[in-house]
């Protein structure tokens, strides 16, 4: 890969669910830095566009180019590069520790765990006696919170987060902003998002990708 | 009508006066159903996460199958036992007739469709969000499938507990495979029985009270899982 090296590179991409299909994208380039988001109405395929290149979504068709590798096949070790915040995120029925744990320990990466973990936690603004708390003790906010440090703890390249404004109130949502830039200056994290919220990406992404059923509207940077 | 109030105060009296008769079935009903329900954890998980996690040809005809075991009569599951254990049975050999080890082998055989079958749901039945979860976190093979077996584990011990108070209270069993030998294999629902029988209500009434207790010990561990579960 070289520093011109796109993110990614898809190719005559379609995804479904059932017949029809609900993505549709003929040719799309991500540049290796900054914050790219994805914007459109319900439906328009955004969060469909994020699960494929999250490799959680196998494509009908086409190609999906990752660091300039194809990704055919390699889903699985891919996957743990490219982390995605879902939009209603799930937590693990274990303790908060644990939850932010669990990426580093799949990955066999234990050194340091607990430092790691209150480092993450202190990044989405949790005191480190946080990760004592169990998963029914959350609030809405803290576990979107505890979801996104999850993420963060593993300090990949790239970082997917489906509308992670939704239904969180506006300290919540400028904290994601934060911790977003912040992954960017420490880690070279690029990050990807998918947001309705028009005016909290402002500021925020570098270039954006209007969507609309299912394909590609335009790009601005 | 006098000689239920008296049956009740004589056997409460048996309870705390630690009656030998009445203890040692209590203790045999705990002794019995531990080992139950060792076996059929021991199988019934497995066997309910392979049915509810994997795909594989003729799984529904299986689940059907598991599912239609879950109202077995315990006379029939004591018959086939029997039949199995008894001196001319292909395991005549080991002893089991008559034993707890054999007696254990009937329950087990009673509980393991509903450890299997409600394992087998709750595994089906995980959210949504949980395997992509796992999965964009980095699981994959074993990790994602004892992950997901763990995710499960309020629903697993509640179909523990379910698959408990079954045993816990079923005589045909107990009765055809145990013999209901007193100091041996007499356990609480088998000793009701023959009390009643008798017309001994104040032995029979100690025994139900103690068997009321351990109903209400297991429903209110399974009520207060399941707030936890629901939180």
């Amino acid at each position: 890969m070289t520093a011109s090296t796109p993110l990614y590179e898809i190719e005559n991409l379609v995804c479904s669910y059932g017949a029809e299909p609900v993505l549709q994208i003929g040719e799309l380039a991500i540049p290796a830095e900054g914050v790219t988001a994805f914007v459109g109405h319900n439906g328009s395929g955004k969060s469909t566009l994020l699960k494929a290149m999250a490799f959680l979504l196998k494509p009908v068709s086409g190609t999906i180019r990752f660091r300039g590798e194809n990704t055919e096949n390699k889903e699985g070790r891919l996957r743990k590069e490219t982390p995605l915040l879902l939009q209603d995120p799930y937590l693990l029925k274990r303790s908060v520790f644990e939850n932010i744990a669990y990426g580093l320990r799949a990955r066999g990466d234990t050194v340091n765990l607990r430092g790691r973990v209150e480092e993450a936690l202190e990044m989405v603004g949790l005191p480190p006696e946080f990760g004592k708390r169990e998963w029914y003790m959350l609030s809405g906010g803290e576990s979107r919170r505890v979801a996104l440090a999850s993420r963060l703890v593993l300090r990949t390249p790239v970082l997917l987060l489906d509308e992670p404004t939704a239904n969180v109130d506006e300290e919540n949502a400028l904290l994601m902003a934060r911790v977003i830039k912040e992954a960017g200056e420490k880690w070279g994290t690029v990050s990807l998002v998918a947001s309705h919220d028009t005016q909290w990406l402002e500021g925020l992404a570098s270039r954006r990708i209007s969507m609309r059923r299912g394909r590609i509207e335009n790009i601005t940077c | 009508m006098n000689y239920i109030s008296d049956g009740f105060f004589q056997g409460l009296g048996l309870i705390f006066s630690m009656d030998d008769e009445v203890w040692t079935a209590v203790i045999t009903t705990l002794k019995l159903t531990g080992l139950s329900m060792g076996a059929t954890l021991a199988v019934g998980v497995p066997m309910g996460f392979i049915l509810g996690y994997f795909s594989f040809p003729g799984k529904k005809t299986v689940r059907i199958a598991v599912d239609t075991l879950l109202s077995i009569p315990t006379v029939v599951v004591g018959l086939l036992v029997y039949a199995f254990i008894s001196n001319r049975g292909p395991f005549g050999g080991y002893g089991l007739l008559f034993s707890l080890p054999g007696m254990a082998i009937g329950q087990s055989v009673l509980a393991l469709p509903i450890v299997a079958a409600l394992t087998a749901s709750a595994v089906e039945n995980v959210d949504d969000r949980l395997r992509l979860t796992l999965l964009t976190l980095g699981a994959g093979g074993r990790r994602l499938a004892l992950s997901t077996l763990w995710e499960s584990r309020h629903q697993i011990l509640m179909a523990a507990v379910t698959a408990y108070g079954r045993i816990t209270s079923e005589v045909g069993v107990s009765m055809m495979i145990g013999g209901n030998i007193k100091w041996r294999t007499r356990t609480v629902t088998t000793a009701i029985t023959l009390e009643t029988g008798k017309g001994e209500f104040s032995t029979g009434i100690a025994l139900g009270v103690m068997l009321l207790l351990l109903s209400f010990i297991l429903n209110w561990s399974l009520s207060a899982l399941r707030r936890r579960t629901a939180s």
